[in-house]
């Protein structure tokens, strides 16, 4: 099977406020003034084994939230990307970050031939350069005092087990098959709370900045390197991708587990995104479910959390190549010859 | 030769808070590259001087309109078409004989001229009649740029108010007239109506002397246009008002009542002609308030000339809970602002000083000090301490000057339309 990726960035064909179909040269409703999208309110994307599902929530004007997912043989592939709410058109960045990243993963992960960690976590660098790019372009020629600012999180699933690479607050869970006390966080949020809980020390989510993010991608991001982490599971299961609009609502492991049943991906995604809008809808909600079917690691095999530090071995001379994110939605699609189900409703 | 080259900036704080639904903008128009002279613009002059009796006293003033006159036409460059008008209670031809246009030529200019040389000052004052010569005259010709220059020196007494709007509408669209008084009797209201309806500048001279010099600068602007019939092209969006549409340098002009619909949601404001300069416009836009981070193009604000689009740039609105960012105002904005209350409180503070209303003259005028301070403009301040004593100018504390030479008084009220930019700190 060649491989095959999508993503759900693309603006929608109606106005999101009064339905009108005709946009100018600067994605504003030609109607209402109301400006395009970079993302459809929902998504479903529907690979098999790999499915994901994003959701405007309650809340929120816009889903500032995109997704881009891949498949092969040998591997499969998710980048969740969460638009920051207080930058500008947070839905620009998310949505270019994803699909850039998506197509140069998938592209990479082509190329590889023995998959180990260090390959793995090069490729994994090499998206996240691009999804980098492609927030920053978000921004256009003038860049503002606020640009287009996203998180970026990732999963490549392959022989060499479950890598995940992220900046910002969006994560990747681990559940296992069988007993979900195994389940465990992947990343460690790259918030004050976050890099301080992984040293030990908690606080209040109430406290001034807890939550305030330490690094996300776009025009005025100064450090973008991913933190890696690979972790090979001891017995199948299920790795998540999600922003916050999930966890918000069950942010332990096995709270998260608890509630993610046993059925296809779509399905699971699916269900876990309405979970969220039925606890409250308070932002987007996005997540992406990839299989995990071995190899396995030893039995007793612990998921951790991803060490806070970022490699060193940054080879950072990496061409980065930088998708179009096309505004139709045609051409939304990955590789032409697939026709998998375009997702949005 | 080349077409100038325009570009809009907008200047405005786009974020409003919940519910908050007026948007205010600046949009500072720039046009270059024509090194001032448009010689592929075909162009047409005509010059209407006052030949009322009062000109002759004293005789320097008709002497220096008629040296003011020679001047302009020296100006006009080559096969630019013009006429000379003379204006009393009625209307006749200067130059040539018979309403019409002459191209100019080194023989039609010094015809044209030896005609000024023999002109006496003998008659009333009808402005109307002038303008509506001017309107048969131009209506002849095909000239892209269409500008006329008016010299008075008194009241316009021997016409109605009506009579005069009446003629003032005939003429709108058809030409740019600039309007100029000389000597003590002319009425700044009235000038300041002919040139704003004619889309031209209004100004009172304060000694003939400066004739020459003012018709030379007139005419050479009107030569640099190279654009004609530019309009501010507004689209709003649906359920959206435009409160208005102001031009806010170089002089204040409201161009809100003067818009044409070009469709649903376009609306063309005029702007007359255009050659290398600059000016900004004030957009005022009420919009349906939008949703917490939803962002909206509040409007579309572009410089259009028969349809082609010179220039464009956007004004949009964001609406956050932020207000940090939904307080900030725009300096620009408010600088503007600023400018047009300073104009109507000069106006309105001479009006009330007229009809004897003293305490209300003195708060206006007063306020007009205070912003006059406040914004730096010095040309204005120094006008107004001719019409009122200055106690404070921070708190514009300020005493009626019990004796005003007429004339100082129509000259602040005139020159109460122009406006300064924002100085950069």
């Amino acid at each position: 099977m060649p491989s095959e990726w999508r993503t759900s960035a693309g603006s929608p064909d109606e106005c999101g406020s009064c339905g009108g179909t005709e946009f100018d040269n600067d994605n504003f409703c030609v109607n209402c003034g109301t400006r395009r999208p970079a993302s459809p309110r929902h998504s479903d994307i529907d690979l098999d084994s790999v499915a994901g599902s994003s959701d405007i929530g309650k809340r929120h004007h816009n889903n500032e939230d995109a997704m881009g997912l891949a498949v092969a043989d040998a591997w499969c592939a998710a980048i969740v990307c969460d638009g920051v709410s207080t930058s500008s058109r947070p839905d620009t960045a998310s949505s270019a970050a994803a699909a850039s990243g998506i197509r140069t993963m998938s592209r990479e992960l082509d190329k590889v031939t023995d998959f180990d960690e260090a390959a793995v976590t090069a490729v994994l660098k090499r998206a996240v350069g691009a999804a980098q790019a492609g927030a920053a372009l978000a921004a256009g020629s003038e860049v503002g005092p606020n640009p287009p600012s996203t998180t970026l999180v990732s999963a490549i699933v392959s022989p060499a087990g479950v890598t995940v690479g992220w900046i910002g607050d969006s994560r990747a869970y681990w559940v296992p098959d069988g007993d979900i006390s195994g389940a465990g966080v992947l990343t460690v949020d790259d918030t004050l709370a976050g890099q301080l809980a992984a040293a030990g020390v908690t606080i209040s989510d109430d406290a001034p900045n807890a939550g305030a993010l330490l690094r996300w991608l776009g025009a005025d991001a100064t450090d973008t390197q991913p933190h890696i982490h690979t972790f090979v599971p001891d017995a199948p299961g299920r790795v998540l991708v999600c922003s916050d609009g999930l966890y918000r609502y069950a942010p332990e492991p096995t709270e998260l587990a608890a509630i993610t049943h046993t059925g296809t991906a779509i399905d699971v995604a699916q269900a876990l995104v309405s979970f969220a809008v039925t606890a409250g809808g308070h932002d987007n909600v996005t997540v992406v479910v990839l299989p995990y079917t071995g190899p396995f690691a030893a039995p007793g095999s612990r998921p951790e959390p991803g060490a806070a530090t970022v490699p060193q071995d940054a080879d950072g001379t990496d061409a980065i190549e930088v998708a179009e994110v096309a505004p139709d939605p045609a051409d939304r699609a990955g590789p032409p010859g697939n026709d998998a189900p375009q997702s949005p409703e | 030769m080349t077409q100038p080259a325009f570009a809009a900036e907008v200047y405005q704080n786009q974020y409003l808070p919940a519910g908050g639904d007026v948007v205010d903008a600046i949009v500072t128009v720039t046009a270059g590259g024509t090194g001032g002279r448009a010689t592929s613009t075909s162009a047409a002059q005509i010059i209407m001087v006052d030949c009322s009796g009062s000109m002759s006293t004293p005789p320097t003033k008709i002497a220096a309109a008629k040296m003011a006159c020679s001047t302009a036409i020296d100006t006009l460059r080559d096969g630019v078409e013009f006429a000379i008008v003379a204006g009393t209670a009625s209307a006749h031809m200067v130059y040539p004989d018979a309403p019409a246009l002459r191209v100019a030529s080194p023989q039609t200019r010094a015809d044209a001229k030896a005609a000024v040389a023999r002109l006496v000052a003998n008659g009333g004052t009808a402005i109307g009649t002038w303008l509506d010569l001017s309107r048969t005259i131009f209506e002849r010709s095909s000239a892209e740029v269409k500008h006329a220059i008016l010299l008075t020196d008194g009241q316009d007494q021997h016409e109605t108010r009506e009579q005069l709007l009446e003629f003032l509408r005939r003429c709108e669209g058809r030409f740019v007239c600039d309007s100029r008084g000389i000597g003590n009797d002319w009425v700044a209201d009235e000038l300041r109506l002919v040139a704003s309806t004619l889309l031209g500048t209004a100004d009172g001279l304060e000694n003939p002397s400066e004739l020459p010099a003012a018709f030379e600068a007139m005419t050479s602007a009107a030569m640099g246009k190279a654009v004609a019939d530019v309009a501010l092209r507004v689209w709003a969006p649906a359920g959206s008002v435009i409160r208005f549409v102001k031009q806010a340098f170089p002089q204040v002009e409201d161009l809100t009542g003067r818009g044409t619909k070009v469709s649903e949601r376009i609306t063309d404001f005029p702007t007359g002609a255009w050659g290398d300069e600059s000016r900004d416009y004030h957009v005022s836009v009420q919009i349906p308030a939008g949703a917490l981070g939803e962002e909206m193009l509040a409007a579309r604000v572009s410089l259009v000339s028969r349809d082609e689009v010179l220039a464009q740039s956007l004004v949009l609105a964001t609406w956050t809970d932020d207000n940090a960012l939904s307080t900030r105002i725009n300096e620009r904005v408010a600088h503007y602002t600023g400018q047009a209350e300073l104009a109507s409180a000069i106006q309105e503070g001479l009006a009330a000083r007229d009809a004897g209303d003293i305490e209300t003259a003195t708060a206006k005028l007063g306020r007009a000090v205070q912003l006059a301070a406040e914004s730096g403009h010095t040309d204005t301040a120094k006008l107004l301490g001719k019409v009122v004593d200055v106690v404070d100018e921070r708190t514009g504390t300020v005493r009626l000057k019990q004796r005003v030479a007429g004339v100082d008084a129509e000259i602040a009220n005139v020159r109460s339309v122009k406006t300064i930019r924002v100085t950069k700190g």
